[in-house]
């Protein structure tokens, strides 16, 4: 590599632009050091005595990795839970049934559109969506006994728009959870593969891909994991209705891992690459080094999706509420994950399977 | 990355830009050449180019309508369930045109060939499941003389039951005839239908024998045998009407028969054919006499006989019905998202990244404008999540962006020229650039071929997406930035979003 010393200054001096504006939460004040810390960082980190207590902050993602893996922990651990102990909050496509979405123009109160429901005997629940606008859900009913349902409702309540009904039998409910997660296991596992194939030439070869991949696929269900769990205490924890899974809900996670490993690839491909040109650093101070490269892309990327989802969670419509948060969450989950997880967990991984 | 700056692939993309402008503002094109005001309704749009209407494809949940998933049961035996399938679709589609719908879309599903699923825009649940599920009864009749009738297909005549009904027909298809010349519908009898058939023609060709194609007395009423879809007794009984017979003989119309309330009056007949010899072998043809009906007379005929009888029950799986408000609401929603996304997005790059932010963002136009015309030309169906993977696509667009920018800030910093920094930049990003966006087209690809329903149209846009963005952020950004800066005029610091720029 001719261009090597460089390399290694381009990713030093990098740090010194005033790319933090743009940064959020704990990471503001940790990302605005001036130069000198980072050649205090990497000098620190080759000498073997514990660097003395600093005026200046520095960034070092790698060392504090316990921290950054309990945060996790503490989200995800209760959302386990509860997905293990009370499950979801089903949307009519997964449940089965059948929902009608309606805007009254009378604008009766949810008792009466209750007692309305109730009268008709399909074991109804209401939820209201303001202004009039109510979300029946029924079991699953036959064409002839919708209309009787509709005839019934109009006659008792006035007259209403009807916006939308779903109705869904169990067995094609079913077969759609099935599919859904058929084909994020299946994602998940070409992610495996590719990413073990593409990591292969970094020194360590076949299994240091593993590594990367490994690293990658567990970030990935990071943010899987996070964001059910937390839709699983948002849907039956605190029984809200933008806590329900459904196929929308399913995008937005296959959207999520999708972020997620952009993000993750960007931050490895910068290790594979400091890994070539940096022979001199120890692993830990290339994964850190590229950590500090990678993360205000990995930010401002992020950055203007929130943009757009906060928008849309404000201005948008019941339908895609529950979507913009998923993606919400689930998209500062991936960068999160990225960061503090993915990589730091490949250093972990490196300790107790050392391939140098 | 030479290749990437040569000229055919810079002609490669003012080609496809030329090409998306072209089917983006096809409507706009059309008004112009015939010289319509530019907003407002005027005729012939969508316009059509050489058999292609370009136009986007709203799915339900965008266009409002019915979306209906059905199981098929009781499959007859003894032919394969895809034949069956087929016979299905083609008889629900003659169904369903009845109402009127634009672009219906009914298609086969299911590992075994025994789904169907059924997208009516406009239409609502009800409507639609009374026209599909009907069962409208076919009944053949003869001719029996009735002075008092002065109206109808055969004035003096008014028809007769004969016992011989869509249950005694197996099947009925559209073939060529034998002189291949024009086009006949065959139609095979059960045995206890052929044995009636057989009885029936015998006495019509008694009634008034000859060859009726060259004896004009040969072809009289009685020798006729008429084909209806539900008519009962109460229509022959007031065979007298002439108003009511005129409007019941006019073309069947299953849409009517569907919905039709006790006192409607609806078209129910379906052919009315002479009876040529008799026929014993439980075979029939009919010829539209002449040179034979046309390809699609045939076949709407035979879809017609079928249709008296679906090949299979239908048991309703899933129904979703989307109001139109909620519709265009959705789609207005969609748009404004999409508005909004975008516009952030450039703004923020202008803003950060000056000069290399503004040509990414232009790029970033030529990817939005191909996407959709990819979108109208396949033409691919626009869903709520399609339009999110269409989104999802634009913020990776971006990614890819900032990645080489990035880059090209540390390349400059590290003292490299500009022109010696964009081509660093570029190929040190590439590697993650390419990971990444393969990633994403492979999970795709899995999602397109195994994901339910909504997900395969995410994974669609999202695909075509991604391969757009790679494009986009490549080779549009990259010839662009090598143009620009190639003379000096741009080659500042605070142009750059930099500190400081060697100056050589």
């Amino acid at each position: 590599m001719s261009d090597q010393p460089e390399d290694v200054k381009a990713g030093r001096l990098r740090t010194e632009s005033p790319d933090a504006d743009e940064e959020e939460e704990d990471l503001e004040e940790e990302e605005q050091p001036g130069a000198a810390a980072h050649e205090e960082l990497i000098e620190a980190a080759v000498a073997p005595t514990p660097p003395a207590p600093r005026p200046v902050r520095k960034i070092d993602f790698v060392s504090r990795r316990n921290w950054y893996f309990a945060f996790s922990l503490l989200i995800i651990i209760p959302g386990i839970f509860f997905m293990a102990h009370s499950g979801f909050k089903l949307g009519i496509d997964f449940a089965g049934g059948t929902e009608f979405t309606v805007t009254f123009t009378s604008q009766p109160n949810q008792a009466q559109v209750e007692s309305a429901v109730a009268a008709e005997n399909v074991g109804g629940s209401v939820i209201t969506t303001g202004g009039g606008g109510y979300i029946i859900r029924t079991a699953v009913l036959t064409p002839a006994q919708q209309k009787v349902f509709e005839d019934d409702l109009r006659a008792k309540l006035g007259n209403y728009q009807l916006q939308q009904v779903l109705s869904v039998g169990g067995t094609i409910a079913g077969e759609t959870i099935q599919l859904a997660l058929l084909s994020v296991v299946i994602a998940a596992l070409a992610i495996l593969t590719l990413l073990t194939f593409r990591f292969r030439n970094v020194p360590g070869g076949w299994r240091a891909g593993f590594q990367f991949g490994g690293s990658a696929l567990a970030a990935l269900l990071h943010d899987v994991f996070l964001l059910t769990g937390v839709f699983a205490i948002l849907g039956q924890g605190f029984g809200l209705k933008i806590g329900e899974i459904n196929s929308l809900f399913v995008t937005a996670v296959l959207t999520v891992v999708g972020f997620s490993v952009h993000d993750t690839i960007v931050v490895f491909d910068r290790i594979r690459e400091n890994l070539r040109v940096s022979q001199r650093l120890s692993f830990e101070q290339v994964v850190n080094l590229s950590i500090m490269q990678t993360a205000a892309r990995s930010i401002i990327t992020s950055f203007t999706v929130v943009l757009v989802l906060v928008a849309i969670l404000v201005a948008g419509g019941a339908t895609l509420q529950g979507f913009a948060l998923a993606l919400l969450i689930g998209i500062v989950s991936g960068t999160y994950s990225s960061i503090f997880n993915a990589a730091p967990l490949l250093v972990v991984w490196r300790r107790l399977q050392p391939l140098r | 990355m030479q290749l990437v700056l040569s000229w055919p692939v810079r002609l490669l993309i003012v080609g496809i830009l030329l090409f998306s402008l072209f089917v983006d503002g096809a409507g706009y094109i059309y008004r112009i050449a015939n010289h319509y005001s530019l907003t407002g309704n005027v005729p012939g749009l969508p316009p059509n180019f050489g058999g292609w209407q370009l136009y986007f494809h709203k799915g339900l949940d965008l266009a409002g309508g019915t979306h209906i998933d059905y199981q098929l049961t009781n499959f007859p035996p003894g032919q394969s369930k895809a034949t069956v399938q087929q016979r299905t679709i083609s008889v629900i589609s003659k169904r369903v045109n009845s109402l009127g719908v634009s672009e219906p879309e009914i298609r086969g599903a299911g590992a075994n060939n025994d789904r169907i699923t059924v997208d009516l825009a406009g239409v609502t649940a009800d409507q639609a499941q009374k026209v599909i599920g009907a069962v409208n009864k076919l009944v053949y009749t003869k001719w029996v003389a009735d002075t008092k009738v002065t109206g109808g297909p055969e004035p003096g005549y008014k028809p007769a039951f004969t016992g011989l009904t869509g249950d005694d027909i197996s099947s009925a298809t559209a073939a060529i005839d034998q002189s291949g010349l024009g086009w006949v519908v065959n139609i095979v009898f059960t045995s206890r239908g052929a044995d009636l058939f057989s009885n029936l023609t015998t006495a019509n060709v008694a009634a008034c024998p000859g060859d009726p194609n060259t004896v004009v007395t040969a072809n009289c009423a009685q020798r006729h045998l008429t084909i209806w879809l539900d008519l009962t007794q109460k229509d022959i009984d007031t065979w007298e009407d002439t108003t009511y017979v005129s409007k019941v003989s006019q073309n069947y119309d299953t849409g009517c028969l569907a919905t039709a309330k006790p006192d409607t009056v609806c078209p129910k007949l379906l052919v009315d054919a002479v009876t040529l010899q008799a026929i014993t072998g439980g075979n029939a043809v009919i010829s539209g006499g002449g040179n034979g009906f046309t390809q699609s007379a045939a076949q709407d005929l035979a879809t017609g006989i079928n249709a008296g009888s679906l090949p299979v029950d239908l048991q309703v799986l899933s129904v979703q019905q989307v109001g139109s408000t909620l519709g265009a609401q959705s789609v207005k929603l969609s748009i404004a998202a999409g508005i909004l996304g975008l516009s952030i997005v450039v703004l923020f790059m202008i803003i950060y990244y000056r000069v290399p932010g503004l040509l990414a963002s232009l790029a970033l136009l030529f990817y939005a404008g191909a996407v959709f015309a990819v979108f109208k030309v396949v033409p691919v169906t626009l869903t709520l999540a399609g339009i999110t993977g269409f989104i999802l696509s634009v913020g990776m667009a971006v990614d890819a962006n900032v990645l080489i920018f990035e880059r090209f800030k540390e390349e400059v910093r590290a003292g490299r020229t500009i022109p010696a920094a964009v081509d660093a930049a570029v190929r040190r990003a590439w590697p993650a650039i390419r990971d990444s966006n393969m990633s994403t087209f492979i999970t795709c690809l899995i999602l397109g071929f195994v994901g339910p329903g909504p997900i395969k149209g995410f994974a669609v846009t999202l695909g075509i997406g991604v391969v757009f963005s790679l494009i986009s952020s490549i080779v549009v950004t990259h010839n662009l930035l090598a143009i620009v800066m190639a003379g000096s005029t741009f080659r500042r610091a605070a142009l750059m979003g930099v500190d400081r720029v060697r100056s050589t």
